[in-house]
C-alpha cells in the first residue's frame, strides 16, 4: 500500500525557546525520510528543537507541521532498574518485530538478562535506541526525534546503528542531535543551530569537518 | 497499553508486592495468636477476619500508594512521560495506563482479605455464613472504590511533586478517612464549633468501607438498599479526586 512519505516542516520565522528566543528559522525548512543530523553548540536549543517538534512545548512563533507518526527519545530516557532489557522488549516492542530487535541486542552486546539498573551507560542507550528502532511501522511514515543518541556509546554500536539507519530509512525521518566525534562522518543532511539562526546544509559529500567550521 | 505492560511488569519485577500479598494471607492466621482473643475461643475467628482487613488497609496505605507515588514520579522524572506523549499517548491516557497497572496490585488486596476471612471465619450458622459473606463481598467492593482515586491522586501529585508528597497525600487522607474523623467527631462533640462541623462534613468518611467493627460484632452485611449509595458516596469522591488527579498530572517534571 503506498504512504506517504514522512515530512517535517519548519515554518519560516519560527521560533523555539521557553519564554526567551533561542533560535530562528530564517527561511522555511522541509525535511524528508532519511537522517538529517541536528548541530549546535551545548545549550543553543537542540534539545528544545526536538521537544517542540515533539509537541512537548510550542513554538514561541511561527509552526511546525509533522507528518508521520512522532517518537521521541529524550537523552535521560530511562526504564526502572529492576527491569531487565529482555522484559523491556517484551512490554513496548510490537511482537512480529520482537525477534529481530532481540537479534540486534545480541550482536551488539547488549545483555537482555542483567537488571537495567545494572547497565553502563552505553548499554543503556543501547536498549533505548532498539526500543525506538523497533517501535517503527515500516509501513507508515515515522518520524523518530534522538537526542544525544551517542553519548556514551562505543564506537561499534555507533556504526552498527548508523548502518541499520542507512538501510531502514524508507518511511523514517531520524533526526539526531549529536556532537560527532569523528571528522569524515557523513551528514549529507544537517540543522545547524548557530548565533540564533537555525539553518538546514544540504550536500551528500558533506561530512562533519565541513560543517564543524560553522558552528565555531 | 505499553505502558500499563511496562509498569505493570515493573511493579512484577520489584516484587515488593509478595510481602503484601504474605501479610494479608499469612498474618490473619498469625496475629489472633499472639493477642489477647486467644483467651476466649469465640474471638479468634472474629479476630482473624478484622485481622485480615487491617493488613489490607495497611498493606494498601503503605506499599500501595508508595508504588503509585514511585511510579508517577519514575514517569515524569526519566523522560518515559514525554516518550509516551510524543507517540500520541495523552496526559489522561498515561495516568490512566500507571493507575490500572497499581490498582491490579491493590486491588486483590482487599478481595484476598475476604476470602481469608470468607474461608477461614466465617460462622458455622449457615444464615449468618451467608451475611457473612454478603458483607466481605460488599467490603471488597468498597476497599476497592476507595483505594482506586487514591492511586491516581498518588501517581499525580508525585509526577509533579515528588513521590514523598504524593504517598504521603494519598496515606494522610486514607488514615484521615478511615480513622482521623472519628476524632473530629469526637471533638465537635465536646466544641459545637461550625468549622469543625464544616470539616467533619466535607471529610472522605472511609470508615465507612472499613469492615472490622461489623464483623467483630457480627452486624451482618450492609442493607442492600443502601449499598448502593455508600458506592455513590465513594463514586463521588473518586470523581473529585480523579479531576484533581488529571489537572495535578505531569508527562514531564520540569518545564
Amino acid at each position: 500500500m503506498a504512504t506517504h512519505p514522512p515530512k517535517l516542516s519548519f515554518s519560516q520565522g519560527m521560533t523555539i525557546g521557553y519564554r526567551t528566543p533561542l533560535a530562528q528559522s530564517e527561511v522555511a525548512i522541509e525535511l524528508t525520510k532519511g537522517t538529517h543530523f541536528l548541530l549546535a553548540r551545548n545549550g543553543r536549543g537542540k534539545t528544545t528543537l526536538l521537544r517542540t517538534v515533539a509537541n512537548s512545548i510550542r513554538p514561541l512563533t511561527g509552526t511546525v507541521e509533522r507528518s508521520g507518526s512522532l517518537q521521541y527519545i529524550p537523552e535521560n530516557l530511562a526504564f526502572d532498574g529492576f527491569l531487565n532489557g529482555n522484559t523491556i522488549f517484551k512490554a513496548l516492542i510490537p511482537k512480529p518485530r520482537l525477534p529481530k530487535a532481540l537479534a540486534l541486542a545480541e550482536s551488539i552486546e547488549l545483555d537482555l538478562t542483567k537488571n537495567y539498573g545494572k547497565l553502563s551507560t552505553g548499554n543503556r542507550r543501547k536498549v533505548s535506541l532498539i526500543v525506538a528502532e523497533f517501535s517503527v511501522d515500516p509501513e507508515k511514515p515515522n518520524i523518530l526525534l534522538l537526542d544525544e543518541p551517542f553519548s556514551g556509546l562505543d564506537a561499534f554500536a555507533r556504526e552498527h546503528f548508523e548502518r541499520i539507519w542507512s538501510e531502514r530509512n524508507t518511511n523514517t525521518l531520524r533526526l539526531v542531535s549529536c556532537h560527532p566525534d569523528y571528522d569524515s562522518m557523513p551528514m549529507p543532511s544537517a540543522l545547524l543551530i548557530e548565533n540564533g539562526h537555525l539553518s538546514h546544509l544540504v550536500n551528500d559529500s558533506q561530512t562533519w569537518v565541513s560543517v564543524k567550521s560553522k558552528l565555531n | 497499553m505499553r505502558l500499563f505492560k511496562l509498569t505493570l511488569s515493573t511493579l512484577l519485577r520489584r516484587n515488593t508486592w509478595v510481602i503484601c500479598a504474605l501479610m494479608v494471607t499469612i498474618l490473619p492466621f498469625v496475629l489472633p495468636q499472639i493477642s489477647s482473643s486467644t483467651e476466649n475461643p469465640s474471638l479468634v475467628k472474629p479476630a482473624l477476619a478484622q485481622a485480615a482487613w487491617v493488613m489490607a488497609w495497611l498493606s494498601a496505605a503503605f506499599w500501595g500508594y508508595f508504588a503509585a507515588a514511585q511510579t508517577g514520579e519514575h514517569l515524569s522524572k526519566s523522560g518515559l512521560g514525554e516518550y509516551f506523549h510524543s507517540q500520541g499517548v495523552s496526559a489522561t491516557r498515561q495516568l490512566f495506563q500507571v493507575w490500572l497497572a497499581v490498582f491490579t496490585f491493590v486491588a486483590p488486596l482487599g478481595m484476598i482479605a475476604a476470602l481469608v476471612s470468607v474461608l477461614a471465619a466465617s460462622p458455622a450458622n449457615p444464615s449468618e455464613k451467608t451475611l457473612w459473606i454478603a458483607t466481605n463481598f460488599q467490603y471488597a467492593l468498597l476497599f476497592a472504590s476507595v483505594v482506586a482515586p487514591l492511586i491516581a491522586l498518588a501517581i499525580a501529585c508525585a509526577s509533579r511533586f515528588g513521590s514523598v508528597s504524593g504517598f504521603l497525600v494519598s496515606c494522610s487522607l486514607s488514615f484521615y478517612g478511615l480513622y482521623g474523623v472519628g476524632y473530629v467527631k469526637q471533638l465537635i462533640s465536646v466544641e459545637n464549633s461550625r468549622v469543625l462541623t464544616w470539616l467533619w462534613s466535607a471529610s472522605p468518611h472511609y470508615h465507612f468501607a472499613d469492615p472490622t467493627e461489623r464483623l467483630r460484632y457480627k452486624l451482618g452485611a450492609i442493607e442492600w438498599s443502601q449499598f448502593p449509595l455508600l458506592l455513590a458516596y465513594f463514586g463521588g469522591i473518586a470523581l473529585l479526586y480523579i479531576a484533581i488527579s488529571r489537572w495535578i498530572f505531569r508527562v514531564r517534571a520540569t518545564a
